[in-house]
């Protein structure tokens, strides 16, 4: 039976092939233009690290002015990074299962064999950086205990500088010239492109990891510049990056790994206590506001997901209910155009399920149609974004979950548009158009 | 004359009228919208620099050896740059206009420390920056070179300012700002010496500071990292970009050229977000008025046909080819202008969202009105065509079935 509503179906379509493109391609370009802008809202709203965002979270506390907050918009926000001093104290003595505190800088990296110097990101960062972020090795290992506390001279390098230094091959051993110091590599990462950038969110939602990853304490031990964003609010006398380690200025960033509930409580009460002590040394003028963040909270705290592409997202659910409407007023002006046919089909002893049925066999196949129309058009639109976006083309590509939310739109949007033709057709009294034949 | 009838015959079809009314009425709240965004875009990307973009190249050098010599570095470079054939002025800062990442300060015109500082967005330079920017110098005069003083706090301010017409509007409220004094909180001050006309601060459409409230000290070139500017004669800027960073990187001293850009790289990306929305707004904006019209046309297409006794009894009884087509234009005009009410209300709703959502300043009537002309013509246009086919019905075609 179905084969022959199928025949059917492609004589009706056949009939009016202008009409029948048209709907196919109103569908198709409704469904492209949606999946193209669900998949850069997807991709920017993604918990990078969703099996850990139970456990890690990002340590804030208010060292701000007394007389304005960090956020004047909201004002109950503490600031998002922390001081040398807080983030070192905290970071030896707060009670975790794995702590991190961590900040940027820039090197220049001598590739040597007459290539010329280049500029390279560092993070500066304790040795549970590692593991916290489950971040995964190609070749060696990160540091241990010792290389944080002596501030040995270590590199891990990310996959794309290990290319560029050592041609991808394993270089744990090798030697790197940074800043005209040597520093040895004991790791390499395999690919790593968490996205967003959720562990330090201040210089680029998008932005890639670092290039290169050394240990916390090399920062103070050789004053290393800052490199990401550093903020202050008091007046004092900066002379030079030795007096920055002793200022109020905020220009690290801390997390810790709390498995249970009990931890999280035991940590925020140490928290507590830490900014309570501070305070008898004319420290912390505001009201006590110390706030963990899980990766979920902090993401949103950042407003992640740009306006733009909520507005682009709503834009073309908009233009999908247009293509849906224009198919509906389509649809139903065909069915009932050609309704004579339904009715004689009727009087013949067909019965409403069947007229039912074989209409909605003919809108499933324009679904369908459009569904694969509009997966290709999301692909170019992707295509074409990849262009605008630049080098955040990892928010462009097209991932499985989308591909399967495509065609759930496109099923959706068939059945939407063709369920209310089809039952209308369905309901015509076939006397009446017997009568004038 | 003929809206009762028409109305009746809408009005017994009600899902064909309220389907194409529907659709009218989304397509002008999301155009209206759409064209708000993209017009204050483009704005902002046309917006002038203030500076002369089209001859500048910045290039960055950081200095990485243990014996790394600032002073002789930063000498021997300007004075190799000034030499260069097809140069006309070289200065060096600390930010490049509309890059992203730059410098502000507190400023106020008091020595109290209790005073509220005004933002202000710095640039550290040196005595040739008005020529190398190419910016105008509307009152007093350009740093000397004997005022380029090394004050390596980055909160002391050096003894001598320049500032911009928006700065001394911010801190001066409009009384003359010249010879007067700024001071930071910890009552450190600078007399100003000359103010220039405005230009487009490090980033791109802040509040505070505002894009243009700019004070430039005379001491850039601190440190070991720090950018050239290099203004060319016009159309020598492409071939110069090569062979300045040639330059530069065989000229030693224990450093890297980390960049050698032109301002249109930095113009590029930091536009490239208001661009995309553009790019992409138009083109659902078209996409959406494209399949609209083809609606409408495809929907008074099967009317025509479904109708073509009734039209043919009319031609008989007497009404002409141009009643039949007034017919259909006036059906689509009263459609269409329900569906305009209503997408106004629409529309509405949508930019109230964007109000609260992004800030943005409510729609002006003007967009919705605009949108609404262009819509119910493009819908008396995409109807034209079935009309006119309706009109060329056979009157015979009235006595053929009966």
């Amino acid at each position: 039976m179905s084969g022959y509503y199928l025949r059917l179906a492609w004589l009706s379509l056949k009939r009016t092939p202008a009409i029948t493109l048209l709907m196919i391609g109103a569908i198709a370009l409704g469904i492209g233009a949606t999946t193209t802008t669900l998949t850069v809202y997807h991709r920017m709203s993604t918990n990078p690290i969703a099996h850990r965002n139970d456990v890690l979270r990002a340590v804030t506390i208010d060292n701000w002015s007394a007389d304005r907050p960090f956020d004047e918009e909201h004002p109950d926000r503490p600031p998002t990074e922390l001081t040398y001093r807080d983030a070192v104290a905290i970071a030896a003595g707060a009670p975790a299962a794995r702590i991190v505190a961590m900040r940027k800088t820039s090197l220049t990296a001598e590739p040597g064999a007459g290539r010329p110097p280049f500029l390279v990101e560092a993070r500066l960062a304790t040795r549970d950086f590692f593991p916290m972020f489950d971040v995964p090795f190609a070749y060696g290992t990160g540091w241990d205990a010792r290389a944080d506390r002596d501030g040995e001279p270590v590199v891990v390098l990310s996959k794309e500088t290990n290319g560029k230094l050592f041609g991808g091959e394993n270089s744990v051993g090798r030697v790197l010239r940074l800043d005209g110091r040597e520093y040895r590599v004991i790791g390499v990462l395999a690919d790593w492109q968490p996205t967003p950038k959720f562990y330090d969110l201040n210089n680029g939602d998008y932005d890639t990891p670092e290039d290169l990853f050394l240990p916390f304490a090399l920062g103070a031990a050789l004053e290393m510049q800052p490199a990401g964003n550093v903020n202050c609010w008091k007046t004092e006398t900066l002379a030079g990056i030795r007096d920055l380690f002793g200022s109020e200025c905020i220009w690290h960033q801390l997390w810790a790994e709390l498995r249970t509930p009990a931890e999280v409580e035991r940590f925020q009460a140490w928290l507590d206590g830490y900014v309570a002590e501070q305070r008898k040394l004319g420290r912390f003028a505001r009201k006590s506001n110390n706030r963990l963040y899980t990766v979920d909270e902090w993401l949103t705290r950042h407003e992640v997901v740009g306006r733009d592409s909520r507005v682009l997202l709503l834009v073309s659910f908009a233009f999908l209910a247009v293509c849906v409407l224009n198919v509906v007023g389509l649809l139903l002006s065909r069915f009932l155009g050609a309704a004579g046919a339904s009715a004689i089909r009727r009087a013949l002893g067909a019965s409403r399920g069947e007229i039912f049925r074989q209409h909605l066999v003919e809108v499933g196949a324009v679904g369908a149609l459009a569904g694969l129309g509009g997966l290709a058009l999301g692909a170019l639109g992707l295509r074409a974004l990849q262009q605008l976006y630049g080098s955040y083309d990892r928010l462009t590509q097209l991932d499985l979950s989308m591909i399967l939310a495509a065609i759930a739109l496109a099923v959706l949007a068939g059945v939407l548009a063709g369920l209310y033709p089809a039952w209308r057709i369905c309901r015509v009294q076939p006397a009446g158009y017997l009568k004038t034949q | 004359m003929e809206i009762r009838p028409i109305l009746s015959a809408l009005l017994r079809n009600r899902t064909g009228a309220l389907l194409v009314g529907l659709q009218v009425a989304i397509t002008l709240a999301v155009i209206a919208n759409a064209f708000f965004i993209i017009e204050r875009r483009l704005e902002t990307i046309r917006r002038p620099t203030g500076i002369d973009t089209p001859n500048l190249i910045f290039a960055e050098s950081e200095g990485y050896t243990p014996d790394y010599q600032q002073a002789a570095t930063l000498n021997d470079d300007l004075a190799l740059l000034k030499g260069v054939p097809g140069v006309v002025a070289v200065t060096v800062t600390n930010s490049v206009p509309l890059s992203g990442g730059g410098s502000a300060n507190g400023y106020q015109t008091t020595a109290d420390p209790k005073a509220a500082p005004i933002g202000g967005n710095y640039f550290e330079v040196n005595a040739d920056f008005i020529d190398a920017f190419g910016l105008r110098l509307v009152a007093g005069r350009s740093f000397r070179p004997e005022e380029f003083v090394p004050v390596p706090a980055n909160n002391d301010l050096p003894p001598v300012v320049i500032i911009t017409e928006s700065m001394a509007k911010a801190l001066f409220a409009g009384e003359p700002a010249l010879g007067r004094r700024v001071y930071e909180q910890s009552g450190k001050s600078a007399e100003i010496i000359g103010i220039v006309a405005d230009l487009q601060g490090s980033w791109l459409g802040n509040t505070r500071p505002g894009p243009s409230d700019i004070v430039f000290h005379p001491n850039g070139g601190l440190g070991r990292s720090w950018v050239y500017v290099v203004r060319t004669r016009p159309g020598e800027r492409d071939r110069l970009v090569p062979e300045i960073e040639k330059l530069l990187n065989g000229s030693g001293h224990g450093r890297a050229i980390i960049w050698v850009r032109t301002h249109e790289y930095w113009l590029t990306r930091t536009f490239r977000a208001d661009r995309r929305m553009v790019v992409f707004l138009s083109t659902l904006v078209i996409l959406m008025t494209a399949v609209t019209a083809l609606g409408i046309v495809g929907l008074a297409t099967f009317h025509v046909n479904s109708r073509r006794k009734q039209i043919g009894t009319r031609r008989a009884l007497g009404a002409r080819r141009s009643d039949i087509v007034r017919y259909f234009l006036i059906e689509n005009a009263m459609l269409g202008g329900a569906g305009v009410v209503v997408g106004t209300l629409l529309a509405y709703a949508g930019s109230s969202w964007l109000t609260r959502a992004f800030q943005m300043p409510p729609l002006p009537p003007g967009y919705v009105l605009a949108s609404a002309g262009a819509l119910l013509l493009l819908g008396q246009l995409a109807v034209l065509w079935p009309a006119r086919r309706a009109g060329a019905i056979d009157p015979a075609v009235a006595t053929r079935t009966i």
